[in-house]
């Protein structure tokens, strides 16, 4: 084969996908042909341009475009090249399609090696196949153009739309990220926030009033459980009309008609994206403006605490991702009123040792005080009682004078006796002369209005009664000091015969206990007189109200192997600020209208010598409660949890 | 006549105490504390019939401590087993004097009804 310079052989060009056709055609026409490849039809049109070949090779069958395309492509910028369809597409029509196109030719696949040149040389030599009926060939392949066309704009408007749709979804998917972010942070805020706070109405009024600024939401509320667990009670809400309903102490049953109701029946997050459509829900007159909420379980470990409610006057305004957020900043807020909480037993259990406490030391010093200065009263009625006998003595002595002629020798030890006891007072200093001197001076009247009898004997009255109210507290205060006998009692017997023999009016005590109320254990006759004193107070405290009323009540405590006892009056009630003084020595409501002010403070070293509690519950013009808590015996402790 | 020995370190109430058993017909020997109380009971012992003795005054060393009565009392029973004595309790140490009975006293008797006393005495005397 002569060696011929490439830049004089002619130019082939073969637009072909598949390799091995490619590989085969190059091995054929090498050394005759330049022979260019390429895979891609789009890039054959613009190689084919900058080649400028003599003949292009085009394969039918390809991606994007089909040979017979690309050929008519061609035909309009390289009018002077040959450009033969190579096709294995043996179907009726397939030649002529490729002849209308602007192919000169057409050459079938597989390629036959022993031809191949051969063709390829005659089409470089101008042969052209012929194709009878063209035009209707024509317009089939027009037709088939047109199709495919339709169906490219069809799928290239389905692009568009379909990357429209990406792009918003796109779109909305960094927003929501942006707002996950936001809300993640703005929970964590919360979490700092509240953690560090400790009044927990402080804490959760912190805690709405952050969900509503940092998220732009309408309306938030915390509710937390009432002790009973029948109710949720608004304890902080955002705005004017958290307020409004604060004030009105805004409380919702805890049942499936409400979201917040709900949340804590379920103890799980619920979530109303158009409250229009939720037939259930709870319609709040103070929030119109509501379109979609969630509400949320403030929950520690498995208890429910309460519920978080958030508003928004927008519909669907709720994400998952909120609830997701939202939801974590309700858990912390959980926590922090937990340790709220804690921490407000720690201080009332706190505030409880101390106070009573305080009273045991008061009683103590106050019992000592008082046994001080019942000691030193002790003489007085002795020395009264001596005092009221000297005086009868005297008078008597002074009868007998005026019977001078009467007794006659008789009265001579008297006159003795009275000699002595006048010298002794002229001894002593009493000036007995100057006296009687006195005494002869004065008209009758003034006579009378000195040695007044009865005068006399009220003063000596009076010393005598000071003198045993001194020590009559004294003895109340042997009461609760004095040995005690703990032993296992009926309360109910106790209480039973109290009211009995207080002579009480008749329906003016209501007595209620369980038939199997266990026995207490401790000093019956102490207690009683707790309970005596108690009951007494409560009458006394109601005198002239005709509707007074005592309620004695005892059941099984709380407080694992106590009982309860709580007399509850209608009387006018304990103002707060007395509450505490009450239990102190000598603080009496009753005036001079008797009670030492002893009574209460009695019971209160009673009862906690007998290893139980006392406290108070009042309010003014609404009665008394008083809770005496006891221990239970021990033998009803164990036949009680051998039942269990 | 029948002689009773008080021992009590509060003035007052030795002498009002005093007063109301002289009053009441009897001879009456009197102590402040358990020294003095040792001693004035040696020198009387055959003559004192009943015993009053205070739960709490200065001890054998001169020292107030509650209880120091029952130290006395002991003193007084080693010398003279048969002798009634009454405790008096100032304070309500009910226990104490219990412990009193229990140590050889006849009664104990809370003081302040001076009256009281007397009958006790009168009392305890008719059943010896």
């Amino acid at each position: 084969m002569n060696e011929t310079d490439p830049r004089l052989m002619p130019r082939v060009l073969y637009i072909e996908d598949d390799e091995n056709a490619r590989f085969l055609v190059r091995r054929l026409l090498q050394g005759k042909y330049l022979v260019l490849e390429t895979d891609d039809p789009l890039d054959g049109l613009s190689l084919a341009e900058d080649t400028q070949p003599n003949l292009v090779l085009i394969d039918e069958n390809m991606p994007h475009m089909k040979g017979s395309e690309v050929a008519t492509r061609l035909r309009k910028t390289l009018p002077e090249a040959r450009l033969v369809i190579v096709s294995a597409e043996s179907s009726e029509g397939a030649r002529e399609r490729a002849l209308v196109a602007g192919a000169v030719g057409f050459i079938s696949k597989p390629i036959n090696v022993d031809t191949f040149v051969e063709q390829v040389d005659s089409f470089l030599d101008g042969k052209r196949e012929e194709l009878e009926e063209a035009e209707q060939h024509m317009q089939a392949y027009q037709e088939e153009l047109v199709e495919r066309f339709e169906g490219n704009v069809r799928q290239l408007t389905q692009t568009i739309e379909r990357n429209r749709y990406l792009l918003a979804q796109n779109n909305n998917m960094i927003a929501m990220l942006e707002r996950r972010q936001m809300l993640l942070e703005a929970a964590a805020r919360v979490g700092q926030a509240v953690t560090s706070i400790l009044d927990i109405d402080d804490l959760l009024m912190q805690t709405v009033d952050i969900i509503c600024s940092e998220f732009e939401f309408y309306y938030s509320g915390i509710f937390l459980l009432s002790d009973d667990k029948h109710w949720a009670e608004l304890r902080a809400g955002y705005g004017d009309a958290g307020k409004e309903m604060m004030r009105a102490d805004f409380r919702l049953p805890v049942d499936r008609n409400s979201m917040i109701g709900l949340s804590i029946l379920e103890k799980k997050g619920q979530l109303t994206a158009d409250v229009e459509a939720q037939e259930s829900r709870f319609k709040n007159p103070y929030l119109k403006d509501t379109r979609s909420e969630i509400a949320l379980p403030l929950m520690v470990k498995s208890q429910v605490l309460g519920a978080l409610t958030v508003q928004s006057d927008q519909l669907s305004a709720f994400a998952e991702e909120d609830v997701t957020a939202l939801q974590s900043m309700a858990d912390q807020v959980a926590i922090a009123i937990n340790n709220a909480r804690l921490l407000q037993e720690l201080e009332n259990a706190n505030n409880e040792l101390v106070r009573t406490k305080t009273f045991e030391a008061i009683a103590t010093a106050t019992g000592e005080a008082i046994h001080w200065v019942g000691n030193k009263a002790a003489p007085i009625p002795g020395s009264t009682q001596r005092l009221r006998e000297d005086f009868s003595n005297l008078l008597a002595m002074l009868s007998l004078l005026r019977k001078r002629e009467q007794h006659g020798a008789e009265l001579e030890a008297l006159d003795e006796a009275v000699q002595d006891l006048l010298e002794e007072a002229n001894e002593r200093g009493l000036k007995l002369d100057e006296l009687a001197s006195a005494l002869l001076s004065y008209p009758p009247k003034r006579l009378m209005a000195l040695l007044d009898i009865e005068s006399t004997l009220e003063d000596l009255q009076i010393i005598e009664h000071s003198a045993e109210i001194i020590l009559g507290i004294k003895e109340d205060m042997i009461g609760p000091a004095r040995q005690r006998k703990p032993a296992s009692f009926s309360l109910a017997e106790m209480l039973t015969t109290l009211v009995n023999n207080m002579g009480l009016p008749k329906d003016a005590v209501e007595t209620q206990w369980p038939g199997d109320l266990p026995h207490a254990f401790g000093d019956a006759r102490q207690i009683e007189q707790v309970f005596n004193n108690l009951v007494k107070n409560a009458w006394e405290a109601m005198e002239g109200q005709t509707d007074a009323k005592i309620w004695i009540d005892a059941r099984i405590a709380d407080e694992p192997d106590h009982l309860l006892v709580t007399i509850k009056d209608n009387g006018p009630g304990i103002p707060a600020g007395i509450q505490e003084k009450i239990w102190v020595s000598f603080f009496t409501t009753k005036g001079d209208r008797g009670g030492t002010g002893l009574g209460l403070s009695a019971c209160m070293q009673i009862v906690n010598q007998n290893n139980g509690k006392i406290w108070l519950q009042s309010e003014s013009g609404r009665g008394a409660t008083f809770f005496v808590l006891l221990p239970m015996a021990n033998n009803q402790l164990s036949s009680r949890r051998k039942q269990l | 006549m029948t002689t009773v020995f008080l021992a009590d370190d509060e003035k007052l109430v030795r002498r009002s105490l005093e007063k109301t058993l002289l009053r009441a017909g009897y001879d009456v020997l009197l102590a402040s504390d358990c020294i003095s109380g040792g001693e004035v009971f040696a020198e009387n012992a055959d003559k004192v019939d009943i015993a009053i003795l205070d739960l709490n005054m200065p001890d054998f060393d001169g020292m107030p401590k509650p209880g120091a009565g029952l130290d006395l009392l002991a003193r007084l029973k080693e010398q003279k087993p048969s002798l009634p004595v009454i405790i008096l309790t100032a304070y309500d140490e009910v226990t104490k004097a219990k412990d009193a009975v229990s140590g050889g006293a006849s009664a104990f008797f809370v003081k302040g009804r001076e009256q009281g006393l007397v009958e006790l005495i009168q009392k305890i005397l008719a059943e010896a």
